[in-house]
């Protein structure tokens, strides 16, 4: 049996001994490598259900959507690491109640999808604790070792031009399951601390607050990478972020749905060679 | 996700998070000479003209002296003649006078708060030397703060009710102290206690310097007065295991542990102790030196008088046979299926008086304690000193009964040892080896003591003398050197150290070896602090609000600290803290209403998405979690929500909310906004 | 240019320490340069990186940020979480071309009048080396409005 299929008869099970409420997964997008959300509520909706590697969305931010998880039923959802680590981070934010998901966990490596043991998000503990083993590793880029060995202005002129394309259309918020906020700082207008207008220095502004806000929550999963329409490498920031407060706090983002949020906490003996 | 629900704001918070109308503003600007300190480097009278032109200043005027009292008088016309919605003084540091200025706004009916001071004199005027680059700065700094007071809101100091209740935690001499102080002056006070007696490590002492009069004689009177006064409510074995609530208003949950005997009818005849047929229990009064039965009072003098049982090794608990207290209790007091009880306290101020422990010396191993009987540690010593203690005050080896010839002190056993001990001094063991040696020679004739110190630290009123009379008048031998080893050879105990005044290695035939402990905090310190909620250093000892100025608060309002749970202290010290203490608590109680600058942060409900950051952030869990409820009752989202009693409104939680949802009073985000686009 | 190049700096500056440090180098009467302006905030843990970003959109060709040493803090944290909000964001604007040299961050108590003077005029000095922010101070232009309040 394929992996897809052991996990259709999965869904099926789980919703039809009324173990979960619902299931999101993913089904056929529009073109050939592009997948939807599905939300599974029957058994028989599950045969749409796709499994392979162009799966590589984070659905997390779907369990989030008001009003789905206040009945206090559980939900299935298909996660990846890095959305497990994900909704870790929402539960250590009061976003949802860990012990009402029920993750279907995979991997993608290659083509290759691989199913990952496990039911709740603790289940994978282990897991989530080799890739912070591996993530000094694992988040190295060749293009930010690149843009560091450029100076500030060329660096600026490069970022300059990324964000004179953006149209402050707000996509990489939406997509963004850590972007959850009732109101964005950017439709704050008393006062007005990002520009609005898409004119390069509002985008500058909304871009770094946008990183600024991700700084030790953000998984990389790549969400708002993907939905932003004029391409601007917005991985690379959140990236860079990641390394920063794995490397000067020894944090990653979403261990544990305990783990305290990095700029809400401190150590007295914090690294502070930048400050004379 | 993103839906806003009709929730109505806190009338204050509405205030804070709204849109400010600023073209209606009439802003009064006054620009002060200083005499020649402003007047000399910037041209006042230029920056008056310059400020009259910025939109939304009614008033500018400069003048020699504002703060004078025609200066302020001038201020107050100008208020009243012109409306004027705020005020911008440009003169000294608001360090100075910002208070006298907000005061002559008030007087002239003007919301003190919306009145704000340009610092052009410390900043300015006294720190640059070319007039005109001077002007174009007080220029900006005066154009940056009316932008900021014409968004500034009409505040009220904030009004906490107060209990005239306190809660003292710790029955010790700190404790007692503090509670005696309180209740004398009229207020109620509820002692916790989580041993079965008052006394803590006082009641343990046998002499105390530098008098040398009897620890006993002038604690147990005390203990006593505590509690029988009207005034206070003693609760012994008993433990506070929860805190909420904020100055003037804590809610106290205190454990009260099952004693197994009636306090209420138990007369304290002790017909039970001495039947208790189970008798080999190690006295943790009498520092394992002594014994006590199952059943029983710490020692003769405790307060209450009233035995507990030892669950751990009562014979009835362990094997289910024996109740003969049960049997011998004419008053049918014991009780063996007594259950914890949980009391629930109103309070308005909380004393911590929580003490300290000796450390633990099995650390040093090369000393032999633990492993020799006759090595032991101060308060053991002070145990045997003791006219009530196990050898009823003479001075005997624990391993065979016999007098020792020669006793061997060590100073800084622990302490200032940062390898093995602990960093600090523990500032009371020079005091009490003098004593110690004293205590020797006056009950030993004969006897030969040697002390090993680092230094001598007597500093303390007739605290020197007494080291003198140790070492003139008892003969006490001083050796400035640390002790390498301790061994055990034909009976004596070998002490090798060096006597660093001779550099000479020293080896001393001693019968007995005491230990100068350091002083630690409880094992449990720590947690505790995060029950009651307060701060805690490194070693575990509370910390005060300031270490000059606020030496006996700790830095949450409306809880104090007395005594060696803050840091090592010897009696007077101790006392001291505590009335310093129990004076606060009277203060806080003089008032039925406590008023504060309302400097706090407020949360906008309707944009906050509860993620609790904030919590988590705040120095003084001062914002709890809300609950925002619909009309059936039913929670439809939990929110922040800022206690302006406890927030002391440092803004941390402002820059961390990602919504920008709290804002705080004073600095909001509209005023510094202003304040730099005013630049 | 025949006249020196007059940088304009804007400094966030904790109440407690900094603030008073700024006014001991007063009543001392040091002497330091006048570019750099001064706002004032009960804590560092009050200052918004949203701050540096207004500062910087103003025109500033430098910003700092000061408060107390840590240990020292009023209200005994606030430092230590403005120190980590500190190190990300420094690292963020590092990583999107703001010179670091523009944005500097001390711990100056209320004791080190001096050290602020010389701190007020080492800054001063730098940044009028690297000259006026031109990078961003287009982007300033190219939204044809000033910045408004």
């Amino acid at each position: 049996m394929t992996i897809q299929e052991q996990y259709k008869t999965r869904v099926r099970e789980l919703l039809s001994s009324g173990t979960v409420k619902m299931v999101i997964g993913y089904k056929a997008g529009t073109t050939a490598d592009r997948r939807r959300p599905l939300f599974i509520r029957t058994p028989e909706e599950a045969d749409q259900l796709l499994l392979d590697s162009a799966c590589i969305a984070n659905l997390s931010g779907y369990l989030i959507a008001e009003g789905l998880l206040s009945d206090e039923k559980r939900v299935g959802i298909f996660l990846k690491p890095d959305g497990i680590r994900t909704i870790n981070i929402l539960a250590a934010e009061a976003q949802l109640n860990i012990e009402q998901i029920i993750v279907l966990g995979f991997d993608i490596t290659g083509q290759e999808v691989t199913a990952l043991q496990g039911e709740t998000a603790g289940d994978f503990s282990a897991l989530i604790e080799s890739i912070k083993e591996g993530a000094p590793e694992a988040l190295k880029n060749p293009l930010i070792d690149q843009l560091e060995q450029l100076n500030p202005k060329e660096r600026f002129a490069y970022w300059q031009a990324e964000f004179s394309r953006c149209i402050k259309c707000y996509a990489c918020r939406q997509a963004c399951p850590m972007c959850y906020c009732r109101r964005c700082i950017v439709d704050c207008n008393q006062p007005q601390w990002v520009n609005t207008s898409s004119h390069t220095l509002g985008n500058f502004e909304w871009n770094i607050v946008r990183a600024f806000h991700l700084s030790g929550r953000c998984v990389g999963c790549g969400n708002c990478d993907r939905a932003c329409p004029v391409n601007i490498p917005l991985r690379l920031i959140n990236a860079r972020m990641a390394q920063e407060v794995l490397g000067s706090f020894d944090h990653l983002a979403g261990m544990s749905d305990t783990q305290e949020p990095v700029l809400a906490s401190f150590k007295k003996d914090d690294s502070e060679t930048f400050i004379l | 996700m993103r839906t806003e629900y009709p929730v109505p704001l806190a009338p204050f918070g509405q205030q804070l998070h709204t849109y400010k109308d600023c073209t209606m503003a009439k802003i009064g600007v006054f620009i002060c000479h200083c005499g020649e300190n402003i007047g000399a480097k910037v041209d006042c009278t230029k920056l008056a003209a310059a400020m009259g032109e910025h939109p939304g200043v009614a008033v500018a005027v400069d003048y020699k002296y504002f703060c004078s009292d025609p200066g302020q008088e001038s201020v107050k016309k100008a208020i009243r003649e012109n409306n004027l919605t705020g005020v911008v003084i440009a003169a000294c540091s608001p360090r100075m006078h910002e208070a006298t200025f907000r005061k002559a706004c008030a007087e002239a009916g003007l919301n003190p708060y919306m009145c704000e001071i340009a610092n052009i004199r410390e900043q300015c005027s006294w720190v640059h030397t070319d007039p005109e680059m001077a002007t174009e700065k007080a220029a900006d700094i005066t154009r940056s703060m009316v932008e900021k007071v014409k968004r500034n809101n009409k505040l009220k100091s904030i009004e906490v009710p107060v209990t005239r209740r306190a809660l003292v935690i710790g029955g010790g001499i700190a404790g007692i102290q503090a509670a005696l102080d309180i209740a004398n002056a009229g207020q109620e006070v509820v002692l916790v206690e989580r041993e079965p007696t008052l006394g803590g490590h006082m009641a343990q002492l046998s002499e105390t310097f530098p008098t040398l009069d009897c620890s006993q004689c002038i604690m147990t009177p005390r203990m006593v007065e505590a509690a029988q006064h009207p005034k206070i409510r003693l609760l012994t074995y008993a433990e506070v295991v929860g805190v909420d609530g904020y100055i003037g208003n804590f809610h106290v949950k205190v454990k009260m542990k099952a004693r197994y005997v009636d306090t209420e009818s138990c007369t304290g005849c002790g017909d039970c102790i001495t039947k208790c047929p189970n008798k080999k229990n190690s006295s943790e009064f009498d520092c394992g030196l002594g014994k006590r039965t199952a059943i029983y009072t710490p020692f003769a003098q405790s307060v209450p008088n009233k035995p507990i049982i030892d669950k751990a090794n009562c014979t009835y608990f362990k094997n289910g046979k024996c109740k003969v207290c049960q049997k011998v209790c004419e008053l049918n007091s014991i009780n063996f299926e007594m259950q914890d009880e949980f009391i629930d306290l109103e309070v308005g101020a909380i004393v911590v008086a929580t003490g300290f422990q000796v450390q633990d010396n099995s650390v040093y191993g090369e000393y032999g304690y633990g492993k020799y009987k006759d090595v032991i540690n101060g308060l053991q010593f002070e145990r045997l000193a003791s006219a009530s203690g196990p050898t009823f005050g003479k001075i005997l080896r624990p391993s065979d009964g016999k007098e020792p010839e020669t006793v061997v002190f060590i100073q800084c056993a622990g302490s200032r040892d940062p390898s093995k001990g602990v960093r600090y001094c523990s500032k009371i063991c020079c005091m009490y080896t003098a004593k110690h040696a004293m205590l020797y020679a006056h009950k030993v004739h004969g006897g030969k003591s040697n002390i090993f110190y680092m230094d001598i630290r007597a500093a303390g009123k007739g605290y020197d003398e007494f080291t003198r009379r140790a070492i003139e008048d008892d003969e006490a031998s001083y050796l400035r050197g640390r002790v390498s080893k301790v061994w055990e050879e034909n009976g004596k105990l070998m002490v090798r150290g060096v006597d660093t005044l001779l550099g000479k290695p020293v080896v001393i035939a001693a019968d007995m070896v005491v230990l100068a402990t350091a002083m630690v905090p409880q094992p449990d310190a720590k947690d505790f602090a995060k029950v009651v909620g307060i701060g805690y250093d490194e070693y575990g000892f509370f910390n005060e609000a300031h270490l000059k100025l606020r030496p006996v608060e700790s830095s949450t309002a409306g809880i104090f600290l007395a005594g060696a749970c803050q840091s090592p202290k010897d009696i007077p010290d101790s006392v001291a803290q505590a009335s310093a203490s129990a004076s606060k608590v009277l203060a806080l109680f003089s008032k039925e209403k406590l008023e504060r600058e309302p400097v706090v942060a407020t949360n906008n409900e309707t944009t906050c998405a509860g993620c609790w950051g904030c919590v988590l952030a705040c120095p003084y869990n001062a914002i709890e979690k809300k609950d925002i409820l619909d009309r059936s009752g039913k929670v439809i989202k939990r929110v922040a929500s800022v206690n302006p009693g406890l927030c002391q409104g440092c803004g941390t939680c402002v820059s961390f909310c990602r919504s920008n949802s709290l804002d705080l009073a004073g600095f909001t985000e509209q005023q510094i906004f202003a304040e730099v686009m005013g630049l | 240019m025949s006249e020196p190049f007059e940088p304009k700096i804007i400094a966030f500056v904790c109440t407690y320490c900094t603030y008073a440090g700024a006014d001991l180098a007063g009543t001392s009467r040091l002497k330091y340069a006048p570019n750099v302006r001064i706002i004032r905030l009960p804590c560092t843990g009050r200052i918004s990186p949203m701050f540096i970003l207004k500062a910087l959109q103003k025109g500033a060709d430098g910003v700092l940020v000061s408060g107390c040493h840590p240990g020292d803090c009023h209200f005994t944290h606030g430092n230590y979480h403005a120190r980590r909000r500190w190190t990300v964001f420094r690292a963020l604007l590092e990583f999107t071309g703001i010179p670091l040299d523009r944005v500097k961050f001390s711990w100056i108590s209320a004791a080190e009048g001096a050290k602020f003077a010389e701190f007020m005029n080492s800054v001063t000095e730098d940044i009028r080396k690297l000259g006026p922010f031109d990078q961003y101070k287009e982007l300033i232009k190219e939204t044809e409005a000033p910045a408004t309040l």
